[in-house]
């Protein structure tokens, strides 16, 4: 049953357990700082980002750099932003993010590093970078980013990104995800929130990535 | 279906659509309507070709007759992957949500009935046909021990998983192309890694051992043919560079020659050469580009000649470079 269809709250829940014996405190610390602490951890719990396919092009010694678009190129451009956590809701500092992509015609660069970077993350675990949207192509159904995010003692995640905006799913994701069969979680397709004025126009996308423990 | 066997299927979506070739092939075998072949596997010693066909039949034909001797399935799975034994009494199949069955060839006897998980991308039987290697979609490669049936061990990758298998043909060694970008060479009987080939930043997608065990030929998204020593892992030298992404290699019996299927990264279904490389002088012999064949399939008959195959509509083509 749903947590929510209960009446009390987790908090009451938690003192009743206390007063009925469900739940011993061994702690010099005031049992309601414990009750509290135990809540905060319970809410602060993330599940893990869906994995995906890696796909045949990832490509290693990606440079480091947020801006992988370059001044000219022609697209949508899109700033994509998130943290990266995990599931204990740590907030991962010393992750590493890889990302690719291609280009706005659905492309990728084997032979150079054009939209492919190492993502810098700062002390909270935020990454954030700038591109274009990247277009389709014949083989696959539906506009994507890949990710490869790796950080000590987790398990590395291997995902992509997709965007509710994406014509395939003509504006019902939920229904149309399954349109492209390597999307296997709705999560992964994000939503898309257009900003600038018409002649300056840009996609921001924000996408959390939640990592595994060992 | 793995994303390189979808390949070879969207090749012969496109085969369909482009005008007939004025040459013709050796030979044809027939399937029936709405069964076309996805993907073929011809026997080392050119006894025997298999084919994945759209129906989730593989079906076994001889080479010499075209006669059709088997049909195996694996039921509920889309076929991902084949590999016959190097003598070609054994044939390997794995599938889409991680089934592995070997049959007996040409009897049809079920020899062994694998649940390894995952979506199979390739597999592979040693020399003596006592191991079998699994490669999976993003999950670590499996090593298996088919006389007691069991697992040895995984083979794994810094994440996700592995593309391509091959055994050297002494059975001293097991090569993994993995999708970190690694080669990773393991003792076969055991595992236990030997070398690391960290020089190649693009994925692999198709690795053979040269003939004396001692080098292995690597090809992928790099466009090149990389010849690693296998005993350091070290690239020691490079074919010449091509336009397009190498999916298949297969090296003649006699340790001369490659066959090279390539595909187009812009998109799979563009027509795309098989080519012939002279090994010793990493040249092109042979530019095979007929027109409105795209091949799904390479071996050696028994005489040597490098056989090419493809999918035309409900017709496997066997096409002989002499």
């Amino acid at each position: 049953m749903p947590l929510r269809q209960f009446t009390l709250t987790r908090r009451e829940i938690l003192e009743n357990c206390l007063a009925l014996g469900s739940v011993a405190i061994v702690s010099s610390t005031p049992a309601t700082a414990m009750l509290g602490a135990m809540q905060e951890r319970e809410t602060e719990h993330r599940r893990p980002t869906p994995p995906n396919e890696i796909g045949p092009f990832y490509k290693k010694r990606s440079p480091e750099t947020a801006m992988l678009r370059s001044p000219g190129d022609p697209g949508m451009p899109l700033a994509v932003s998130g943290q990266v956590f995990n599931t204990r809701a740590d907030k991962l500092s010393n992750a590493v993010v890889e990302v690719w992509q291609t280009d706005h015609l659905g492309h990728y660069d084997l032979d150079g590093y054009r939209y492919r970077a190492k993502l810098p993350v700062d002390n909270s675990g935020g990454y954030k970078f700038d591109s274009v949207m990247p277009g389709h192509y014949p083989d696959r159904v539906c506009q994507h980013v890949h990710y490869l995010v790796t950080a000590p003692g987790h398990r590395p995640l291997v995902t992509q990104l997709y965007f509710s905006t994406d014509p395939v799913f003509e504006g019902d994701p939920d229904r149309n995800f399954g349109r492209d069969p390597l999307i296997h979680n709705r999560e992964l397709v994000r939503p898309v929130m257009l900003s600038g004025d018409p002649n300056a126009i840009q996609a921001l996308v924000r996408f959390e990535l939640v990592l595994e423990l060992l | 279906m793995s994303w390189l066997r979808l390949v070879f299927a969207l090749l012969l979506m496109n085969a369909s659509l482009l005008a007939a070739t004025s040459a013709k092939p050796e030979r044809t075998m027939t399937v029936p309507p709405g069964a076309d072949v996805q993907f073929a596997a011809i026997s080392p010693k050119g006894d025997f070709i298999a084919g994945a066909c759209k129906d989730g039949q593989v079906r076994v034909w001889t080479l010499a007759g075209g006669e059709l001797r088997q049909a195996f399935n694996l039921q509920d799975q889309l076929v991902s992957s084949l590999a016959f034994a190097n003598d070609g009494t054994l044939l390997a199949v794995g599938g889409n949500r991680g089934a592995v069955k070997i049959w007996a060839i040409p009897s049809g006897t079920l020899k062994h009935d694998i649940k390894v998980g995952g979506n199979v991308n390739a597999l592979t039987l040693s020399p003596n046909k006592s191991l079998l290697a699994v490669a999976k979609q993003e999950h670590p490669a499996q090593l298996w021990d088919l006389d007691v049936g069991r697992m040895l061990t995984e083979l794994p990758a810094k994440f996700s998983g592995s593309l391509a298998l091959a055994f050297s043909p002494d059975g001293q060694l097991l090569a993994s192309a993995d999708a970190d970008t690694s080669i990773r060479i393991y003792e076969a009987s055991t595992g236990a890694i030997r070398a690391t080939v960290n020089d190649l930043l693009l994925e692999t997608f198709a690795i053979t051992f040269s003939a004396d065990s001692k080098n292995l030929y690597a090809g992928g998204a790099d466009k090149t043919i990389s010849v690693i020593d296998a005993s350091s892992g070290k690239v020691v030298s490079s074919f010449p560079k091509q336009s397009l992404v190498v999916g298949d290699l297969q090296r003649s019996p006699d340790g001369k020659f490659l066959v090279a299927l390539y595909f187009d990264e812009k998109s799979f279904r563009n027509p795309a050469p098989a080519l012939v490389w002279d090994i010793a002088g990493q040249s092109i012999q042979t530019n095979f580009s007929e027109s409105g064949v795209t091949p799904n399939g390479s071996g050696f008959s028994k005489n040597g000649h490098v056989l090419i195959t493809n999918s035309s509509g409900p017709q496997l083509q066997i096409w002989s470079l002499r």
